[in-house]
């Protein structure tokens, strides 16, 4: 079947997936503190996150298109689909920016101007980190990536119907693709500073948007071979065999060792260098997150380095979606560590210095820092609110692939794709 | 890796589709094939003659390994009880500093391990000379050969039979 079709069925249970994620946020909503730090940290870390898979599955389709890859062709129509999430995501996005501007959450330290005005550091910071740049980068960052997103589907979409045997849209395509990388490599860059980094105002590191990039990136593969999966498991895409699935098991291994070696160079630099100002950030998690701290290396590193090691592993549907739940999981976690404990102690600020006796508060806050469901672990509110967003995602993204054939006609590459084989040893035979 | 001389009978193919077929043709009329060479890995013919995976990768963990203990042991020995000495205010036994060491020695530890390994599997070492039955098949080429040592002309003439009907463009006999 080369048509896929958006059954009822799938819609309902995705529905209600998001009932459910709406649930748990309003019960977050309704048991939180007075800024409500969880609800909306909770809500920020979900946005950027499904946000940024969407962003990593356009950057993939871009890169592979102007590397002339051609093994992916049979899949690529799943990427299309995840890149349009991006619409939906610059509206999530927005929500942010509206209580950026409307001061109706403390996610961030440097929104708030009476704590500017006292604090050299923020000020200092100011010219970048305020309320103006915030919602303009949104808005033309992924405005931008958004048209790339549109342009490219548009152009694929285009090739099914009249494509040319000179493959006119493909050199249109590669010309958009090559346009993109290095449009997404800066701006992916300033949008994570912006989105995430931010969190912790005082502290910055050179390294992070790479690694929190890799983040989204390994994940959006780990969705990628889900769906590959379940589609497979419904009877559509049937030309794509475990030579690609073996490819795509490549590309979460090899970028799960690519984020370690991103998070360890980060923090070795850190420790190394032992400048308070820089090592603050690693300190506070690993003293008061623990679990969150040496959880994610467990999930993001630990699992996938030995589960996707061997060759065979990566050639069997089990396996594969067993360590994509796993790795998905474990960039989600490592979304929640980035957000949370900044965002908790800029809260705890906030209410110190609001509330009275602002220096007996800000004592208690520090004693305040004990374990706290949502922040020192995630809590059963975050797994259903994540399945939510999920939800919504995998939602817009079956509804665009529904939209079109699963193999691209005409694609120059489509060929190459159908009779892609990496494994010499395979037991296929010509 | 008898010393006595064999005498080899191969049959050259321009190209691996015709290889492959050839490689067909010969298993089902049970011809036992000696080797095949080709100037690079050819997808598919490995089942074909039978071959079982390669185990090198699992000797290369295990090198890999090795390293890895090498490493870390010897940096805990040396930092913890031989030479202690307390870099920029750091604890003697400072587990990240060492992961870079750990890491490089794990790879140089399986990738020196897994050449030597695979020389000696292959009978190469620097001074050893190989037969090659053509040279051409370390370029465009594509060889079965066949060991032909005391076997009579109408075997003989069978297996050339065999080349002419498989599309070999070149039939040779050599002693090596």
């Amino acid at each position: 079947m080369n048509q896929f079709t958006f059954e009822s069925r799938y819609k309902s249970v995705l529905i209600g997936f998001m009932v459910l994620g709406l649930v748990c946020l309003g019960i977050t909503f309704a048991i939180d503190d007075e800024l409500h730090t969880r609800f909306w940290t909770n809500y920020l870390q979900n946005s950027v996150f499904f946000t940024g898979i969407a962003f990593m599955s356009l950057f993939t389709l871009a890169a592979f298109t102007t590397a002339w890859a051609g093994w992916h062709t049979l899949v690529k129509r799943v990427w299309e689909a995840y890149s349009l999430f991006l619409i939906p995501g610059l509206v999530l996005m927005l929500i942010v920016v509206a209580g950026v501007l409307g001061h109706f959450h403390h996610l961030y330290h440097w929104a708030d101007a009476e704590e500017v005005a006292k604090d050299v550091i923020l000020k200092g910071k100011s010219s970048f980190l305020n309320a103006g740049w915030y919602s303009l980068g949104t808005l033309i960052i992924v405005g931008i990536w958004i048209f790339f997103a549109w342009k490219m589907r548009q152009l694929s979409l285009d090739e099914d119907v009249n494509g040319t045997p000179e493959f006119k849209h493909h050199r249109i395509l590669r010309v958009w693709s090559a346009a993109f990388l290095p449009i997404a490599g800066f701006s992916s860059a300033a949008i994570i500073w912006q989105w995430v980094m931010s969190v912790d105002a005082h502290w910055y590191s050179t390294l992070y948007a790479w690694y929190a990039a890799a983040s989204w990136f390994v994940a959006a593969f780990a969705l990628t071979i889900l769906t590959v999966i379940f589609l497979k498991g419904q009877g559509y895409l049937e030309n794509v065999t475990e030579e690609h699935l073996h490819d795509l098991g490549k590309y979460l291994f090899a970028f799960s060792i690519f984020w370690t070696y991103l998070w360890f160079s980060q923090f070795m630099l850190i420790w190394y260098g032992n400048v308070g100002e820089e090592t603050v950030y690693f300190f506070h998690r690993r003293e008061h997150y623990p679990v969150l701290f040496y959880g994610n290396l467990i999930l993001n590193f630990v699992a996938p380095f030995f589960i996707l090691m061997r060759n065979d592993t990566k050639r069997k549907y089990g396996t594969m979606a067993f360590i994509a739940i796993i790795v998905f999981f474990g960039h989600w976690w490592d979304y929640f560590q980035m957000i949370k404990p900044g965002a908790r102690l800029t809260a705890m600020d906030v209410l110190a210095h609001h509330g009275a006796g602002a220096e007996h508060a800000a004592e208690a806050g520090e004693h305040a820092l004990g374990f706290a469901m949502g922040f020192t672990i995630p809590g059963l509110l975050e797994i259903g609110t994540m399945l939510g967003f999920l939800a919504l995602f995998v939602f817009v993204a079956f509804n665009r692939l529904a939209k079109a054939s699963l193999v691209p006609q005409n694609d120059p590459y489509l060929q190459e794709s159908l009779h892609h084989h990496v494994e010499i040893h395979g037991d296929e035979s010509h | 890796m008898s010393k006595e001389n064999k005498d080899v009978l191969y049959g050259l193919y321009d190209d691996e589709e015709i290889l492959l077929k050839a490689v067909d043709q010969a298993n089902s009329s049970h011809l036992d094939i000696m080797d095949v060479f080709s100037p690079f890995p050819v997808h598919g013919l490995d089942p074909k003659l039978g071959l079982s995976e390669s185990r090198l990768h699992i000797a290369g963990f295990v090198y890999g390994a090795i390293g890895t203990l090498t490493a870390f042991l010897f940096m805990t020995w040396v930092f913890t009880r031989d030479w202690p000495i307390i870099f920029g205010g750091k604890p003697y036994w400072s587990v990240p500093a060492f992961i870079p060491i750990t890491f490089e020695v794990t790879v140089l530890f399986a990738s020196i391990g897994m050449v030597v390994s695979f020389y000696t599997v292959c009978g190469m070492a620097p001074g050893i000379t190989n037969p090659t039955l053509d040279d051409r098949i370390t370029d465009d080429k594509f060889c079965i050969a066949f060991d032909v040592t005391g076997a009579d002309d109408a075997s003989k003439d069978k297996l050339k039979g065999f080349f002419s009907q498989s599309g070999a463009s070149e039939v040779n006999m050599k002693t090596i």
